[in-house]
Formats: structure tokens, C-alpha cells, sequence
């Protein structure tokens, strides 16, 4: 691993004005469950780690008026531990528990889960140098590939590797990003960046730009909401595949729907037509496998991977079943 | 046997409270004065001529100390195919140079800026293609090792087909399977005055000895192995060129030298379990009888031949020798490839072979409409061996994996393993097929049954003393490979001579101190050494008695020892040993042992039956193991705790095998591309089943007080067992492995489109 300068800033203001200074040469650590890894690797080589530990604001889950704000540095454990996050947003306490270990948990970051790099094997190797490196090839595609997507493939398969991404999309989250120059705030959805777009970064964080916030707003009290994780083992591990389902039913009817699929895609996927033929029937009408099915539609799945057609399938059929009919909700570990 | 008994329970490990409190040095907490550290430049090509390597960006480098180069090496190997660094790469990671530096931060720097100029060579990734006419060859000579398949063949396996009334062909393919050890491989080398020290990860220090002396071209008696405590062998942890590295490196910089693989090193340059493909063709009559078995394995080596020709004529055993039946033939081709190197791995080639064999099984009793149990009670190999005509001549030992017939077991504990093991997991009492129910989640059950070699190893030496304070020192060139030889060696001389197993003291893994002992591998140290260490007990045991007689003018025949005390016949306490020390001074008593273990008359093995339950989930494609049944006749029973430890390791290590683990290499490139823990899917405690183990009451006949082998044959029943309980549950049989979600949802889909 290359030897780098670490400095602890104090403040969201020494954060950008240290990551402006020496441009992309500095990079943030947070828990660094990731970041470490690609270091040893060589994937990343940074010159200058910027550490956000004793950055005031940053840790914590708050409830105010509107909804839940979560601190980027706050850790998985904590989120996963907190009442309120447990009994409100389920999909999101769940998609939690279900990251790596609880060693890992207990210091990577809501901000470092989301900000992670992709697992594709080949982006990990320093001998390929892929497209998501700069290179001008990607070598899944002919290569090994029963991790990667079966949507949106077509140029760098490399899927999202996030647990809460998935589930905060289900949950309308926002994200503040800040640096130097100010702050934004977006969707969680829209912080993701198409590899159509821009093969080598799966975000819109500019240099210098850091992710300070999450914030959730007030779910409705009719809210159910599930996070399922297939994997091929039950910890250290990541998705093949995931499903992050919320649902609101008044009266009988599905009045809202969020289907985000997790583990299939180059980012958290929303299954929008999946949502269009749940919303307006009537919870007895609902059939679960034919959701499952439509979920999957478009899938366009590679040499290894067409298994994760099925399994989409399945998850979601069981989200669905477990939301709606399942009232011991039995099914809410895969 | 003595009043004594301390054969048979459970007594304390040896080394148990060095590992607890942290004193116990592995290789890594070893540091000597000076010590320098190396690094491996590694290949990144799969094949290549190494024209050039250019050092001049770090020569003169302060702290940098030596390079080691194909160009500047001694010509020595440690194998055949083997030199210390060679001109040419076989596979991605396969060593190219060295350097030794101050730290291991400036050694990896260093090693960064040597300059390799490769001529990448034409390259194959898959032992298919490597048997191919016009395949590049991996080494001279060709790919197949040999020029032909190993061929053996009891009867007339075309002859047996004709009598059958049904002929069944079933083909699978099985990994390549890193044992994934806790410990990374890692070496520290020191010379003084032309002798050579080498601490190091090591499973045989006197093997270990021996490939450093020859590869580094010094006298034998020059070089001393000290095997540290070792973090998990699995039979993984030789046949590399760390240790050897690390020597010539020290030799060159005047200095010790430590290298540690690091965990992608450990996997990629490590070794591990050859993949195979496997085709077994099996005759039957109609009432289930077997008539012919013919099995072939296609087995891949890697880069380098290791101990491939043991490994792929132990795929064979089961084929050959597990079911009574005249007319069986086994080929098993060898392939080198661009591969990383496999080699020995717990079990070698009998989990493949015994997976292909045990799952054509369940697929023929099913046909013919037996049960599986039922099917193998008839038709399993009995204490009688198999039919035919012994050719061993009768002034000589038995292999332990005959192909010959006419030869009986010295025990064979197989049906009580299959009746004990079908009893206690409830096997006539197991759930009904649920396969075509509503529910998502498929239970089933399986089961297999193998037989193992092991036991008799090589020549096999120790040597037995009596300490001046009483105590009896054990030496023996063994290694504990962390299995706890050690103590199971205490327990034995403790019960030949008659004193309490505290009052043994073991002397292992030094090649300064001890007799020349095989490597702890095929599961041979209790029975081989064991037998070594109990003659040399009783040799002892007649000296000390003798010296007493003598001495109190008492009858010898009279005497005897219990207790650590020797009495007379009338239980009068005569001399402690403490005082028989005393008694003899400077004329220490001691009595050495060497012996060939093994049978002229018997071949003798081991053998079990392992039974699962298995929940299949038909939305996700995972398989849990919900409960495991392992009955094992590895004869009597030394240390129950120990043993038991043994079993459910074994099959815990072959849970990965089966369900998730596997060393995967980009085909297009010869890449390793999940070399880490977090990408080799070792098992975690979420998916570990809780294991019964049962073992048979056999006390065989040849081994020391009456035990075979252990060590290996609890990895041999996992995978059939598993794969045959997945097809009770869901009606796929999957026939490659490992059993991932991905293949479990994609035969379900085939299945439901046919």
C-alpha cells in the first residue's frame, strides 16, 4: 500500500478546505471498511486521507418536525439499534443488520456505505484496468460475471454494492452533500450516477465535495416497509440480490409503493412497474409471485448471472407476501 | 494393559495453555536480531519467459540488502519441476524474484520498482484444454503428467457391464478449494557459520530439511527446521518456495530473513485442493447388485506437480474398493495447467472421487427403487475385502489402498457406522417428500458412506527417556500440526509405560533434536508414530524394570509399573521412577524405536457414514444444513474429545466445499479473482449445522492400542452426503460444485422447463 498523510479536520469547513487544497490527490475516511481495502489493493492511492472522527454534527440520528435526519458519520450499529429507525422504518434497520459484520458495523459510516466502490472483481485487481479505472475495456462482460447486473449492463456491469442505499430509496431519502462552495441536497435516487453516464464514479460527488446528511421524511403511520437480502452466505457478505419494499395500504387498497431493487444494477434499481401494478388493488387481489415476475421484467442477464432473474423474482414475491398476507411475517429473513 | 487408562478419555491438550494465554510463537512472532524482510515479486502473466530483470532503480538503496533473481539463484530445486526462482512463469502470482530489506514497508517498495521484461508465452487455464493435441505445454514433456492416465483395474470392468441388467453414467465437476487457514504461510531463515536455521509454517520439519538441503545445495546435517506452532495445516502448508526463498535471501544479505505471505498471497501462492471433472459409469442388476464400476477423473495441478500423483490416485479409492464388486476400473488423469499450483489438501482426491461415486449411488437406488441405505447395506465392502486374487507378495505390507482383491480388512467398522448413524439421525423415521408441497422452503435428507486409507506411514521413529526428576520425555520428529498429536502421543506412552499422562513431556518439530519422522499427513501420525512412540514406551518400560530387579534383586517377571511407580506383584510400592532416575545417575535409561507401520496380512482403513438434513429455499436457492450425523470406525478411540474435535472440523471445512467456497480464475486471463476472505466464501457460524458424532466400537488389530485413521475421513462425506439431501428436497441433482444459490435457482429453472 502507498504511504499517505493523515489529518483529522475539526470542522465541515477544514473538511472542504483541506479536500480543495490538494484536489484529488486527498480523499475522505470515514469507518474506512472500504477505503482501507482499496488502498491495500492499490485502487485507491491517496496522498492525503482527511479523517471526519472528530468532526462536530456529523454522528447521530435526529428526529425533528419533518422527519429523521441521520449524520453521515453515524454508524450502521447505530442506526440498526435505534428505536425509532426499528419501529418506523423497518426496511432501513433491516438493510442495516444485514451489512457485512457487526465488527464492521460498528465503525462504518451511513456516508461510507453509501459512497463505497463496487465489488466487481475485476475493478478490484490491479491487473485489469478497467473501465471504471479509466481503462477502455470491461472485462466482465466476456469474463466471470455471476455477481454483476442483469439491468442497465450494457457498459459497466459492476452492481452498487450498497444495503442502505436500496433502502433509503424506499423511504423518499435525501442526501445533503457539502464542500467549499455550499451545500445541495437530492434525492438518494439521484445521487447515484448511470455508468452511461460516467463509468468510473457511481455518484455525483464533485472533488472536494463530501456527504454530510440523510434525510428521511416523516413516514406515514400506515407505512410498512421490509428490506430482503439473498446472499450466498448469511454474513459477510454481499447481495446477489436485494429488495427494499415499502408499502402504505388505506382501506384495503395500496395507496403507495416502492419497489428498489438492490444488488442487480450499477445503483439501487426502482422497479417502477412493479409499483404501478401494486398500487390500487386491493390487498386480497394482490398476487405476489405475478409482482415478483413483473420486477424482473426487462432484465438483461449476462453469461453467469441469469439466476438473478429468478431470484428477483422470489424476493419480491416474498416482500410482498410478508407485507401484505404473512401476518407473522415469517418471511423477513430470506 | 495397565491399570492406568489414560487411553480413552479426554484428557488435556498439551499445548492448550500456551495458545490460550498467548505464549504460543507462531512463525510471525518470531524476530531475531538484524532481522531483515522479504517480499515475492510475483508473475502477472499465466505464462511467460522472464527475458530480463532489471534492479538498477533500487541498487545501492540504503536498507535494501539482497534480489533474488532466475538469473542469480543456485541451480538447486525443491522438486522436479521446481527450482528455487525459475526463467520461466506458469501461472499468475507463480514467484519471479525476491528482495530483503530493513522493513516490510521498504521490501515491498523495492520489490515495486524491480523491472521484470516477460515474453508472455500461449497459456491454458483449464485441464481440459491442457490434454488438448496442440495445447501449449506448461512444462516440457506435455501436460498430461506421465504421458498417460494412471490406470488400475480389479476383474473385467467390460465384463461386469455386460452382466448388468442396467448401466447408469453420471458426470461432475468439483472446485478448486483453498483451505483458507487462519495462519499465512511464513518462514524466518538465519545462517551462522554455514548452517542454516529455518523457522517456518511446517507440517514435517525432516521433509522440510530435506528440500531446503538439496535446493540450497548444503549438507543435511547443516541445516535445522524448527516447526513453530502452527496456525491450521491441512496439508496446504508446504511445497511452495517461501521458506526456501527466505534462505538463499539471508544467505545473500548476511542478515535473517522473515517473509510472511500475505492473505491474497496465502491463496494464490498457497496451495489447495485439485479441481476435477469426473465420469463414473456404474452396472447394475435389477435387485440393486453392483456388476461393474468405472470411474475417470480428469484432475487439475496447476503449474506444478506437488503431491498431484498421490492425490489422483486417491480419487480412485472409493470407486475401487467401497462397494463389493468384481469388476471395477479407475483412470485419472493428471494435468498441469496456468493454474495456481493445488497440492495437498485433508483428504486429497477422496472428496471428489467419493462425490461423484456416492451421488451416482443415490441416483441408481432411486432409479431401481431401493432406499439408500438399504441400497448400500447390500452392497458396501465387508470385513472380507473384495473377491479376487492377492498379488502383494505375502512377505510384504499391504497398501493401504489396495486395487488387488483377496485381501481382508484388519477391521471394518462400515455397516455399524451405517446402522449407528441411520438410528440416531432417525433415518427410516425422516420426513416425507415435501418437494412438490406450496411452501417455498424443501426439506430433505442424505446420506453417503466412504472408506479411507491412512494410518501405516512411512518408516516412523521416537525415542522414549527417563528424566532425572521421574518424568519421561517423549522426542519425536513429528510436528502437531494443531490436530493435537502431541497429546495423543503423551497419552500413549503414558499408557505403554504406566505412568500419569502429566508426567509425560513431548519433544516435537525440531529436526536438531529428534529422530527423522514422516510429514503429519494421510492421516498417519497416531497410527505411525503412535506405534513408534508405544514401542519404545514398552522397551523403556522393560529397561527400568530390569534396572529395578536387578537392583532390589527382586524377579523381574514380578514387577511392573503403575501409576509412575513401579510395584511388585502384591501392589507394594517398590521404587517411584523419580528414584529409579536417581538409582541409575549418569546411566540414563532411554530406549529408542523405528518402525514400518502396516499389515503383511491386512489392509487397514477407515470408514464411516455421514447423514444430513438439509432445508432448501426455492425463492432464494440457499441450503441450510440443519443437522449433521457423522459416524466414523477410525478404530478405538484415543482422546474422544479430540477425536470429535477432528469430525467436526472436517465436515465443517467441507460445508464450505460444498456449498459456497471455491478458487475462481478469469479464463481469459489466469487471474485469481476472489483471493480474499471476504470473496472466498468460507462458512461463518451462521451456516455451521450442529454435528453428531458417533464413533463405531472397533478396536483394530494392527494400530496402537487398537485406533486407525481420523485425521482426514471427516472431509471425505460432506459434499455427497449434502448434494444427495438437496435432491430429497427439491428433485435436482446437482453435480457441480459448490451448491451456490446461482446453481440451485438455475436447475430449478431447467427443471421447470422441461
Amino acid at each position: 500500500m502507498n504511504a499517505f498523510e493523515y489529518v483529522s479536520a475539526q470542522s465541515v469547513d477544514e473538511v472542504g478546505e483541506l479536500l480543495a487544497a490538494n484536489g484529488e490527490a486527498t480523499g475522505i475516511i470515514a469507518g474506512g471498511t472500504d477505503l482501507i481495502g482499496e488502498i491495500k489493493q492499490g485502487t485507491a492511492r491517496p496522498s492525503r486521507l482527511v479523517g471526519l472522527h472528530s468532526v462536530d454534527g456529523l454522528r447521530g440520528v435526529h428526529l425533528y418536525e419533518r422527519g429523521l435526519l441521520i449524520g453521515a458519520m453515524t454508524t450502521i450499529a447505530e442506526i440498526a439499534e435505534h428505536a425509532h429507525v426499528r419501529s418506523r422504518y423497518a426496511v432501513l434497520a433491516e438493510a442495516c443488520d444485514s451489512v457485512a459484520t457487526p465488527q464492521i458495523r460498528n465503525v462504518g459510516t451511513l456516508g461510507g456505505n453509501l459512497c463505497q466502490r463496487p465489488r466487481c472483481w475485476y475493478y478490484r485487481s490491479p491487473l485489469f484496468d478497467c473501465l471504471k479505472k479509466g481503462g477502455d475495456r470491461c472485462f466482465a462482460h466476456e469474463g466471470m460475471n455471476k455477481f454483476h447486473a442483469i439491468f442497465d449492463n450494457g457498459v459497466c456491469p459492476a452492481v452498487h454494492a450498497s444495503d442502505t442505499a436500496v433502502a433509503l430509496c424506499a423511504v423518499n431519502a435525501r442526501v445533503l452533500l457539502m464542500s467549499v462552495d455550499g451545500a445541495r441536497m437530492m434525492p438518494v435516487e439521484d445521487f447515484f450516477v448511470r455508468p452511461d453516464e460516467d463509468a468510473t464514479a457511481e455518484n455525483v460527488l464533485q472533488s472536494g465535495e463530501m456527504v454530510a446528511e440523510i434525510v428521511i421524511p416523516t413516514a406515514s403511520p400506515n407505512l410498512r416497509s421490509i428490506y430482503l437480502k439473498a446472499k450466498e452466505r448469511q454474513a459477510m457478505d454481499f447481495a446477489l440480490a436485494s429488495v427494499a419494499l415499502s408499502i402504505e395500504v388505506s382501506e384495503d387498497v395500496v395507496s403507495y409503493a416502492r419497489v428498489v431493487l438492490g444488488g442487480v444494477a450499477p445503483m439501487p434499481y426502482r422497479a417502477h412497474s412493479a409499483e404501478d401494478a401494486l398500487v390500487g388493488m386491493r390487498v386480497s387481489d394482490v398476487d405476489s409471485q405475478r409482482i415478483g415476475r413483473i420486477a424482473a421484467d426487462g432484465a438483461t442477464p449476462l453469461s453467469d448471472n441469469g439466476y438473478k432473474v429468478r431470484l428477483v423474482s422470489g424476493l419480491v414475491s416474498r416482500a410482498v407476501r410478508t407485507l401484505l398476507c404473512d401476518e407473522s411475517q415469517e418471511g423477513r429473513s430470506p | 494393559m495397565t491399570a492406568n487408562s489414560v487411553i480413552g478419555t479426554s484428557v488435556a491438550r498439551h499445548d492448550l495453555p500456551d495458545k490460550l494465554t498467548g505464549e504460543a510463537k507462531y512463525t510471525s512472532d518470531i524476530s531475531l536480531p538484524g532481522m531483515l524482510h522479504g517480499k515475492v515479486i510475483r508473475s502477472p502473466h499465466p505464462h511467460a519467459r522472464i527475458v530480463g530483470i532489471s534492479t538498477s532503480a533500487i541498487d545501492g538503496t540504503p536498507g535494501v540488502h539482497a534480489v533474488l533473481t532466475p538469473f542469480n539463484v543456485p541451480e538447486g530445486r525443491l522438486a522436479p519441476d521446481v527450482p528455487i526462482l525459475d526463467r520461466v512463469a506458469r501461472y499468475v502470482g507463480d514467484e519471479v524474484a525476491a528482495v530483503a530489506a530493513d522493513d516490510e514497508d521498504l521490501a515491498e517498495y523495492a520489490a515495486s520498482l524491480i523491472e521484470v521484461e516477460y515474453e508472455p508465452l500461449p497459456f491454458v487455464t483449464t485441464a481440459r484444454e491442457a490434454v488438448e493435441p496442440n495445447s501449449p505445454p506448461v512444462h516440457p514433456g506435455g501436460n498430461l503428467v506421465g504421458g498417460e492416465p494412471l490406470t488400475l483395474t480389479r476383474g473385467d470392468v467390460d465384463e461386469g457391464f455386460e452382466e448388468a441388467d442396467r448401466t447408469f453414467s453420471m458426470s461432475f465437476s468439483t472446485p478448486a478449494h483453498s483451505p483458507a487457514p487462519l495462519e499465512p504461510r511464513a518462514a524466518v531463515a538465519a545462517w551462522e557459520d554455514g548452517r542454516l536455521t529455518v523457522w517456518k509454517t511446517s507440517r514435517g520439519v525432516h521433509a522440510d530439511r530435506l528440500s531446503l538441503a538439496s535446493a540450497l545445495g548444503v549438507e543435511r546435517d547443516n541445516v535445522r527446521v524448527v516447526g513453530a506452532t502452527l496456525g491450521a495445516g491441512f496439508g496446504g502448508k508446504d511445497e511452495s518456495r517461501l521458506s526456501v526463498i527466505a534462505a538463499e535471501l539471508a544467505r545473500r544479505a548476511g542478515k535473517p530473513v522473515k517473509i510472511e505471505a500475505t492473505r491474497e498471497e496465502e491463496f494464490v501462492a498457497g496451495r489447495k485442493r485439485h479441481s476435477t471433472e469426473t465420469t463414473v459409469k456404474i452396472g447394475v442388476k435389477n435387485d440393486g447388485t453392483v456388476t461393474a464400476i468405472h470411474a475417470t477423473t480428469l484432475m487439475d495441478t496447476g503449474a506444478y506437480l506437488a503431491s498431484g500423483p498421490g492425490v489422483v490416485r486417491r480419487a480412485g479409492q472409493a470407486a475401487l474398493y467401497l462397494y463389493r464388486c468384481a469388476n471395477v476400473r479407475y483412470d485419472g488423469y493428471l494435468v498441469y495447467t496456468n493454474q495456481p499450483s493445488a497440492a495437498s489438501y485433508r483428504a486429497l482426491g477422496a472428496p471428489q472421487g467419493h462425490f461423484a461415486l456416492e451421488v451416482t449411488m443415490n441416483h441408481i437406488a432411486d432409479e431401481l427403487g431401493i432406499d439408500p441405505l438399504e441400497f448400500r447395506l447390500r452392497n458396501h465392502v465387508g470385513i472380507e475385502g473384495q473377491a479376487g486374487e492377492r498379488i502383494t507378495p505375502t512377505n510384504e505390507i499391504i497398501d493401504t489402498q489396495p486395487v488387488e482383491g483377496g485381501i481382508p480388512f484388519s477391521s471394518n467398522g462400515l455397516r455399524e457406522c451405517l446402522e449407528s448413524g441411520a438410528e440416531a439421525f432417525g433415518w427410516n423415521e425422516r420426513q416425507a417428500d415435501d418437494s412438490q408441497s406450496a411452501g417455498h422452503i424443501k426439506t430433505g435428507s442424505g446420506m453417503s458412506m466412504f472408506i479411507y486409507r491412512g494410518g501405516p506411514g512411512g518408516r516412523s521413529s521416537a525415542r522414549v527417556r527417563l528424566n532425572a526428576d521421574g518424568s519421561v520425555q517423549l522426542v519425536a520428529g513429528l510436528m502437531d500440526v494443531g490436530e493435537g498429536s502431541t497429546t495423543v502421543m503423551a497419552q500413549i506412552v503414558a499408557e505403554a509405560l504406566g505412568v500419569p499422562y502429566d508426567s509425560v513431556r513431548v519433544t516435537f518439530g525440531d529436526t536438531a533434536d529428534t529422530p527423522e519422522a514422516p510429514i503429519t499427513a494421510g492421516s498417519t501420525a497416531t497410527f505411525s508414530t503412535g506405534t513408534a512412540a508405544k514401542q519404545a514406551a514398552e522397551a523403556l518400560k522393560a529397561k527400568i524394570l530390569n534396572a529395578v530387579a536387578t537392583h532390589m534383586d527382586d524377579d523381574v517377571s514380578a514387577l511392573d509399573i503403575v501409576d509412575g511407580s513401579v510395584v511388585s506383584e502384591d501392589g507394594n510400592v517398590r521404587l517411584r521412577l523419580a528414584d529409579v532416575a536417581a538409582m541409575v545417575g549418569e546411566n540414563v535409561l532411554d530406549a529408542d524405536a523405528s518402525v514400518m507401520p502396516g499389515s503383511r496380512d491386512h489392509i487397514v482403513n477407515s470408514f464411516g457414514a455421514h447423514f444430513a438434513e438439509v432445508e432448501v429455499d426455492t425463492e432464494t436457492g440457499n441450503v441450510r444444513v440443519v443437522r449433521y450425523v457423522a459416524a466414523h470406525d477410525s478404530g478405538r478411540i484415543l482422546n474422544p474429545q479430540l477425536a470429535t474435535n477432528q469430525v467436526e472440523g472436517g465436515v465443517s471445512q467441507m460445508l464450505g466445499f460444498t456449498l459456497s467456497e471455491e478458487m475462481l480464475t478469469d479464463p481469459q486471463s489466469g487471474v485469481t479473482l476472489n483471493a480474499s476472505l471476504l470473496e472466498h466464501k468460507s462458512p461463518t457460524v451462521k451456516e455451521y449445522p450442529p454435528i453428531e458424532v458417533i464413533f463405531a466400537d472397533v478396536v483394530d488389530p494392527i494400530g496402537p492400542f487398537g485406533a486407525k485413521a481420523l485425521g482426514e475421513p471427516p472431509s471425505v462425506g460432506p459434499a455427497p452426503t449434502i448434494v444427495n439431501a438437496i435432491y430429497d428436497a427439491i428433485g435436482v441433482r446437482i453435480t457441480d460444485l459448490p451448491a451456490t444459490p446461482d446453481k440451485i435457482l438455475g436447475a430449478l429453472n431447467r427443471r421447470e422447463e422441461a
